[in-house]
């Protein structure tokens, strides 16, 4: 093989400007390629043989890319805090009393719009589509699940993650939470997550999902903006109580605007 | 040359029954058609035919030999969907098939000897895919319809007759192959003619000038030659399953149990031929005379039982039909699954036959308009919305980079509306009090006027405030008179939570 491959370069002169790469930065692919494959690229100039991919590394590669990437929210403090965003594959959890809501709407008015499909399981039934899509959610993408009580809401999710959308935000509304779910449920979503690389972004009045969440945000309150007799937004701070790969303490500030004084 | 293959279920009514009640398997059983007195076994199982029983007895005859024995009478919902089971099987060899009812379908097999080796083997393989759905067959394979039938009937299976052979074939056979219904062929017996070849070698006129036109046919019919054409079935709008039962069912759970077997068997024909279903129709008949007929419209094709099952029960137990249940049938009417292209670069496409199931199961767990598209509605009033079915465009070939969020603060909307008591100084709310909010006003902004409908009998007419309170929180509040009974303030979103 190695012989056929030199005789084939000598005889082909490959130029020897950048080849054009469909997918740029690859990770490393652990698993051993084909005998085949492995003794080509052995036989190829160096240079020639680390950009010759095999159909199933390619593949893989792309499976394991996935998995490493993140979800952005478009909101670049935000998205500062959490490395990227919404890491995928993990649960992601809010909590407090500051403007949940909105940051749910712009995690899934971000993921509609690259053409991702999302899901809002909203327990409160609290979403406006009309003001949805003023936020930039792409509505053909998004699937509107109104639970009635907290127990539906994860059976919901946990379908939902199982069809493979790639961002589900569970709301779990106000406080007093209608029902409760189990600690066994959120290890059992979290596991789906992990299995479908679903970015799971579950927003509470306090802390619901326990160890499964990758991160823990606080959503602190904050007083109303007001010019003059007219409210104009409200000021939002997430504070990072937890998260597993980095130290607790960031904060991200965002301020959201009401649609009238955009 | 044309190939014509016989596809036949000995003792079909008892076949379909079998298919319907596969315990009564290894139990001595028989078909019986008539009531009381009259009624007489038309098929019995092995272990029946083993003690003596034969078709033709009376069920009192057949009692009298086995008091044991479980009779069932005919049920024509069984052996309609068994037919049809069988003809799918069937369809599988060649689109071109003639439904000759009661167990028999002709297939025009011309041109599939290229996937098959020989005829016995293509006679072999059809046998296998018609126990599979559930039914014994038999298999005759010749050039008319006639000699094919003839050979189904006989116990080698499958009998292939070469072509140009069927006179050959039918010759040594006994008359009453023939046409075993009619009168003619026993004449002809005590004529002392006894197989199919004594007729054909007589001369044709002289068989027609002492039998008529009854005669002339036969006599082609000895000599092989058979004029009718095959003459193939339209596709079929919908499948079916569903049976009579032995006793009436008044509650839910025996009869899901039974309904799940039938639809079990729905789901296999489906699958078999590339199918899933949008609609289920489920019909129901009560005890004494009653009818029932029920819809479900699948969100998208789904051949998913648990879902379908579940949406069943769930519209029994909305709407019990109000009799005990005497026999149903499922009728399935069915369409493509959708299918969607995967992308190697972009964002992952859903599936659709996954996301029709979660779509079902959702609707089934939480009720219809709890799942589905948001859409946007014309209108001024803020608590307007519609769901649509959920069917997303498929992605980008590549993935793209999200424009920034435009930060916009959404109002946490209350459905239904929150009344509260509201003191207000002037167009000023100075303190609203309900059961969950409470506070006085720290800011106040309003009124807005929204008029929507003024056209109806019922318009609505609101005036907007956006309040803070001391305690925190941001509410709109809204007056109205004549939503409710008494109420004429609401709070209807909290914004910043």
């Amino acid at each position: 093989m190695a012989a056929t491959a030199r005789r084939l370069e000598s005889q082909f002169r490959l130029p020897m400007t950048a080849i054009p790469v469909l997918v740029p930065a690859l990770p490393s692919v652990e698993s051993a390629p084909f005998e085949a494959v492995e003794a080509f690229r052995k036989g190829l100039d160096v240079r020639i043989g680390a950009q010759l991919t095999s159909g199933s590394e390619l593949l893989r590669a792309l499976d394991l890319r996935r998995s490493e990437q993140v979800l952005p929210t478009a909101l670049p403090s935000l998205d500062a805090l959490l490395d990227g965003g919404l890491p995928r594959g993990k649960v992601i959890e809010i909590a407090g009393r500051g403007a949940r809501l909105s940051v749910v709407i712009a995690a899934l008015a971000a993921a509609t719009s690259t053409g991702e499909a999302a899901a809002l399981i909203d327990t409160g039934d609290a979403f406006d589509p009309q003001l949805g899509e003023a936020a930039g959610i792409d509505l053909r993408r998004l699937l509107w699940v109104r639970p009635r009580k907290l127990r539906e809401a994860a059976a919901a999710a946990e379908l939902v993650i199982a069809t493979g959308f790639q961002l589900v935000a569970v709301d779990a509304g106000l406080p007093p939470l209608r029902g409760r779910v189990p600690d066994a449920a959120w290890v059992r979503l979290a596991r789906a997550a992990e299995a479908h690389g679903t970015a799971l972004l579950v927003s509470a009045p306090y802390p619901l999902t326990g160890t499964t969440s990758e991160a823990m945000l606080r959503a602190e309150p904050s007083r109303g903006q007001w010019r003059g007799p007219l409210l104009t937004g409200v000021d939002l701070a997430l504070r990072l109580e937890k998260h597993r790969r980095k130290r607790p303490g960031g904060c991200a500030r965002v301020q959201f605007r009401v649609a009238e004084a955009t | 040359m044309t190939r014509i293959a016989c596809f036949s279920v000995p003792m079909f009514p008892l076949a379909a029954r079998l298919r319907s009640e596969p315990d009564l398997l290894q139990e001595a059983v028989v078909i019986v058609d008539g009531n009381g007195n009259h009624a007489h076994v038309v098929a019995a199982t092995r272990r029946a035919r083993k003690k003596g029983i034969h078709p033709g007895l009376s069920l009192p005859q057949a009692r009298s030999v086995l008091p044991k024995l479980i009779a069932r009478g005919r049920d024509a919902a069984c052996e309609r969907t068994a037919q049809e089971a069988l003809l799918e099987a069937a369809e599988m060899l060649s689109p071109r098939l003639e439904d000759a009812g009661d167990g028999v379908v002709f297939v025009d097999v011309t041109g599939t000897e290229r996937h098959f080796a020989t005829e016995e083997e293509l006679g072999r393989s059809a046998i296998r895919a018609i126990e599979a759905v559930g039914l014994p067959a038999r298999a005759g394979i010749a050039a008319s319809k006639l000699a094919a039938r003839i050979a189904a009937e006989l116990p080698k299976t499958p009998t292939v007759v070469p072509p140009g052979e069927e006179m050959r074939f039918l010759a040594p056979l006994p008359l009453a192959r023939l046409s075993p219904e009619l009168e003619a062929a026993a004449m002809l017996e005590r004529f002392g003619l006894k197989s199919i070849g004594d007729l054909a070698r007589l001369p044709e006129n002289e068989i027609a000038s002492r039998l008529g036109e009854i005669g002339r046919q036969l006599h082609f019919a000895a000599r092989g030659i058979d004029p009718r054409p095959l003459i193939p079935r339209p596709i079929p709008p919908a499948f079916r399953e569903g049976m009579e039962l032995e006793w009436p069912l008044v509650s839910l759970e025996p009869f899901l149990f039974i309904a799940s077997a039938a639809f079990d068997r729905l789901r296999q024909r489906m699958e078999s031929q590339g199918f899933s279903c949008t609609r289920i129709e489920l019909n129901l008949t009560l005890e004494p005379d009653g009818y029932d007929a029920r819809v479900l419209d699948l969100p998208a094709p789904t051949r998913d039982a648990k879902t379908i099952l579940t949406l069943l029960r769930l519209d029994l137990e909305k709407r019990p039909p109000g009799a005990p249940v005497i026999g149903f049938t499922l009728v399935a009417h069915p369409d493509r699954p959708r299918r969607a292209q995967l992308s190697l670069f972009g964002p992952t496409a859903l599936s659709p036959d996954k996301l029709a199931t979660t779509i079902a199961r959702l609707i089934s767990m939480l009720g219809e308009e709890r799942a589905g598209m948001p859409v946007t509605v014309d209108g001024h009033l803020p608590e307007r919305h519609s769901l649509a079915p959920f069917s997303p465009p498929p992605p980008p070939d590549t993935r793209r980079e999200p424009p920034r969020a435009r930060g916009l603060l959404m109002p946490r909307l209350f459905r239904p509306p929150l009344p509260v008591d509201v003191t207000a100084e002037g167009n000023r709310i100075a303190s609203i009090r309900g059961e969950t909010i409470a506070g006085n006003v720290r800011v106040c902004s309003g009124p807005w006027h929204i008029e929507e409908g003024w056209w109806r009998d019922a318009p609505a007419e609101r005036e907007y405030w956006d309040v803070e309170l001391w305690e925190g929180g941001i509410y709109r509040v809204y007056r109205s008179e004549g939503e409710q009974e008494g109420k004429e303030w609401f709070v209807d979103a909290r914004f910043g939570v």
